[in-house]
């Protein structure tokens, strides 16, 4: 091609708008104020948590955050950090960092970037997160977390609180739901005394109640996505999953949820899709590949094909157990999915396409997330073998693009999908 | 012959336990027919209750690290691929049941693969991570108390309460031998003593200890400590053959303190007291036995064991071996290795894919060992230590 012609097309290219084959959200914004605001809060602490009395603490994504807030603790997500490291571009060259002192690239790509943004502030989107006061990890998502946050509690020399979740082979056992308990208590006594402030119940089942309004919204919403078309794609899924993870038991976090479901059901009773020509529904299991988010996304879309839901973001949905504000804790949060069995994880896939009538899965391994994804296999093919749906296996990773092998990809995906031509 | 063969004459027992380490449970079936086995994972799954129940613990060991079973990806380390590719090759058939701990996330992910792959018989533990937070003993008493009603489901037999203490009474007995030989380390050569260790987790408990029994005077009366090895703490996880502990005595150094899986930890700890709650001292030894990076007991409780560890036994080198995809250990290996630095020990991490050794582990091991034994010349001769 001339170069003149190449000019023409180019400016032939700007001239006609691109088609977007996606449907944006009006809540986005909403979503944008609310997260900005809690960042700039999070990022300002050292000015206003002394004079306010309020500690900040890192905490893991399962952590009981409702505890937290009775003792006016302010949260900060490292995972949360390091997606967004991650959506910037900004994963690498902070893992990078955190392997140049030893840290292996297998391990989590979270962590590396986390620990990274620790040692180089400066590479870090937002300037890396605030220095905490304490941390709190509990390890129903990972083993890692504890060494992750072992790590930091050796470099910051701060307080360390670990709920020890057990791993549920079936249901939860009394002995496994007394340990918590037992657990809880103790730590209302480290946090009593980190934080001056006594421990009151009425202000926990206060914090659950919000707690219970925000994700009985967030729930509400990812049902109306069993309508065909889906209200809602993964991307969506992932992105507005933000306010679930960090305002949980807040007001805003109720208030935005509200709008959010809102539209969503509005969209239902218009029958309007996330994306045009909804043709394949399909169910994500697995964190998303944030360096490649709407990337890997147009793949699927422009074959018409949508993730109507997914097991990762619906991680948040789950209704809080009945009990005492503190029975309600341990059991929730011990019964949380990655906490469970093959087995459970199986049913839970199989249940979610025969609700949501999708006619695939696509399953993500992710290298940096050993309990999500080394038991995929075994629950790929009890999945596909109870329900008759082909379910695709794709390796990459959540953070880390140098993981993530664009061709291999691209030909796996297109031959899952021409399967449903 | 190597250093450590046995001699021909009044070597019988040695040779005995050599075998069993390097057969790994091979010829169970032909070398003990009257006894039954039970496969084990990891140390924190009570050998003692297994044992109650007439049955024999065999720790399940790799045979290859190149083995890759599609149920788990690549990114799994190769103990686990290993140990899963010979249950689907059906070569654990005869095993009465299979115990699962949950250590790393791998390991918990391998029980339930395990449950949806093969008819084994599956009994698992899930011992607290966190060993001394509150209501951690009672818990973990509680666990094994379930892992005893599955063992009976099981076998169908219900063993009493002496059949539990009879076996303790063996372990006990077998851990304070173990104890006596791993205080001779520094005089044996450091593959023998691996290999004893390790034939001890895979042959029947009581002919280990009547053959460590027999063997212990001629390994006591064995020569002086060689005062030119270098003396080297070795750190890590499973290590199903002797391939590292031959290349570092080849070398000039000697395995002072064995903190591997496998090695002494598997023995080390307070011995069970015989009180009237044998639940709760049994919890109590597997609580206090020197932890894993897998188990907490406080933040810095491993560190601060292997610095004493390497005080007592004079270390000067330290190697942290760290399997392929085992993120406990590679995230314990950073500040264990910055502690071990600060004490002036020279530290090596070696990255294995399983437990055999090569040519570029040996020009690494080369470099750490010839540099201890010139920095003693250095300070022999009144020079600054490097």
């Amino acid at each position: 091609m001339s170069v003149q012609t190449q000019d023409k097309v180019q400016a032939q290219d700007k001239a006609i708008p691109k088609k977007r084959n996606y449907r944006p959200l009006r809540s986005t914004e909403k979503l944008k104020k609310t997260i900005k605001t809690y960042y700039f809060l999070t990022g300002t602490h050292r000015y206003w948590g002394k004079p306010l009395g309020r500690k900040l603490a890192w905490v893991t994504s399962g952590a009981p955050v409702e505890l937290l807030r009775v003792f006016n603790i302010h949260p900060a997500y490292p995972e949360q950090y390091a997606a967004i490291y991650s959506t910037n571009k900004a994963t690498a060259q902070l893992c990078q960092v955190a392997e140049a002192v030893g840290y292996s690239q297998d391990l989590c790509s979270y962590a590396r970037s986390n620990i990274g943004g620790v040692l180089r502030p400066d590479l870090a989107p937002m300037g890396g997160m605030p220095k905490p006061d304490l941390l709190v990890a509990c390890n129903n998502i990972c083993g890692t977390v504890l060494k992750w946050y072992e790590a930091l509690a050796r470099h910051f020399n701060v307080p360390l609180l670990v709920l020890d979740t057990p791993y549920l082979t079936g249901e939860i056992t009394e002995q496994a739901l007394n340990y918590v308990l037992e657990q809880f208590k103790g730590m209302i006594k480290e946090l009593e005394k980190i934080t001056g402030r006594s421990f009151s119940e009425e202000e926990l089942k206060k914090q659950l109640d919000l707690s219970r309004a925000t994700t009985g919204l967030w729930k509400e919403a990812r049902q109306y996505c069993q309508a065909q078309p889906s209200p809602l794609n993964a991307p969506d899924l992932f992105i507005h999953m933000a306010p679930i993870v960090v305002l949980r038991g807040t007001k805003k976090g109720r208030d935005y949820y509200e709008i959010f479901r809102d539209e969503v059901k509005e969209r239902v009773s218009l029958g309007q899709g996330a994306i045009e020509n909804e043709r394949i529904r399909l169910v994500w299991d697995n964190i998303a590949i944030w360096p490649k988010l709407f990337n890997f996304n147009k793949m699927f879309t422009e074959r018409g094909a949508c993730f109507v839901t997914d097991t990762y973001s619906g991680g948040w949905a789950i209704d809080l157990a009945p009990g005492s504000p503190l029975e309600s804790l341990a059991v929730t949060y011990t019964e949380v999915f990655l906490n469970r069995s093959p087995e459970f994880r199986a049913q839970q896939l199989i249940q979610l396409i025969r609700d949501y009538k999708a006619h695939g899965f696509v399953m993500h391994s992710n290298r940096s997330c050993k309990p999500y994804s080394l038991v995929q296999e075994v629950i790929r093919r009890k999945v596909m073998k109870e329900t008759g749906v082909p379910g695709l296996m794709i390796e990459a990773d959540m953070a880390d693009p140098r993981a993530y092998a664009e061709e291999t990809i691209r030909n796996r995906v297109q031959a899952f999908l021409e399967t449903f031509d | 012959m190597l250093e450590w063969s046995v001699a021909e004459d009044g070597g019988m027992g040695l040779s005995q336990l050599l075998e069993e380490s390097a057969l790994k449970g091979y010829q169970r079936h032909v070398r003990y027919p009257e006894h039954k086995f039970f496969g084990l994972i990891c140390s924190y799954f009570p050998e003692e209750l297994i044992m109650a129940f007439g049955l024999e613990p065999l720790r399940l060991l790799p045979d290859s690290a190149n083995r890759t079973p599609s149920e788990l990806p690549a990114f799994s380390c190769s103990l686990a691929r290993g140990i899963l590719d010979r249950e689907l090759r059906g070569e654990w058939r005869d095993l009465v049941g299979v115990g699962f701990v949950h250590t790393c996330d791998t390991m918990q992910c391998l029980s339930g693969i395990w449950e949806c792959s093969s008819n084994a018989r599956i009994v698992s533990i899930v011992p607290p991570v966190m060993l001394k937070a509150p209501g951690a003993n009672r818990y973990y008493q509680e666990e094994l108390k379930s892992a005893w009603r599955q063992l009976c489901r099981i076998t169908q037999k219900e063993p009493s309460e002496e059949a539990l203490r009879e076996a303790i009474r063996l372990v006990n007995r077998i851990r304070h031998k173990v104890r006596k030989l791993d205080e001779l380390r520094s005089k044996l050569p450091s593959p023998l003593v691996a290999a004893i260790l390790r034939a001890g987790q895979v042959m029947p408990k009581a002919d280990f200890e009547r053959t460590l029994e027999e063997v212990l005077p001629q390994l006591e009366s064995t020569g002086e400590e060689p005062a030119e090895r270098a003396k080297i703490l070795l750190t890590g996880a499973v290590l199903e053959n002797d391939s590292l502990y031959a290349m570092i005595e080849e070398l000039g150094g000697r395995v002072v303190v064995d903190d591997t899986c496998t090695g002494f930890r598997h023995y080390s700890g307070p011995q069970i007291e015989e009180s009237a709650n044998i639940w709760e001292e049994l919890v109590k030894r597997y609580e206090d036995m020197p932890p894993c990076p897998c188990k907490s007991q406080s933040l810095n409780a491993r560190i601060n064991y292997l610095l004493d560890m390497a005080a007592k036994r004079q270390v000067e080198g330290a190697i942290y071996v760290i399997r392929k995809y085992c993120d406990p250990h590679a995230w314990d290996a950073i500040p264990i290795v910055e502690e071990f630095k600060k004490s002036g020990i020279r530290t090596l991490v070696l990255e294995l894919e399983g437990a055999d050794v090569g040519g570029q582990e040996r020009t690494r091991l080369q470099a750490l060992l010839e540099s201890i034994l010139e920095n003693r010349t250095i300070e022999s001769l009144g020079g600054e230590e490097k």
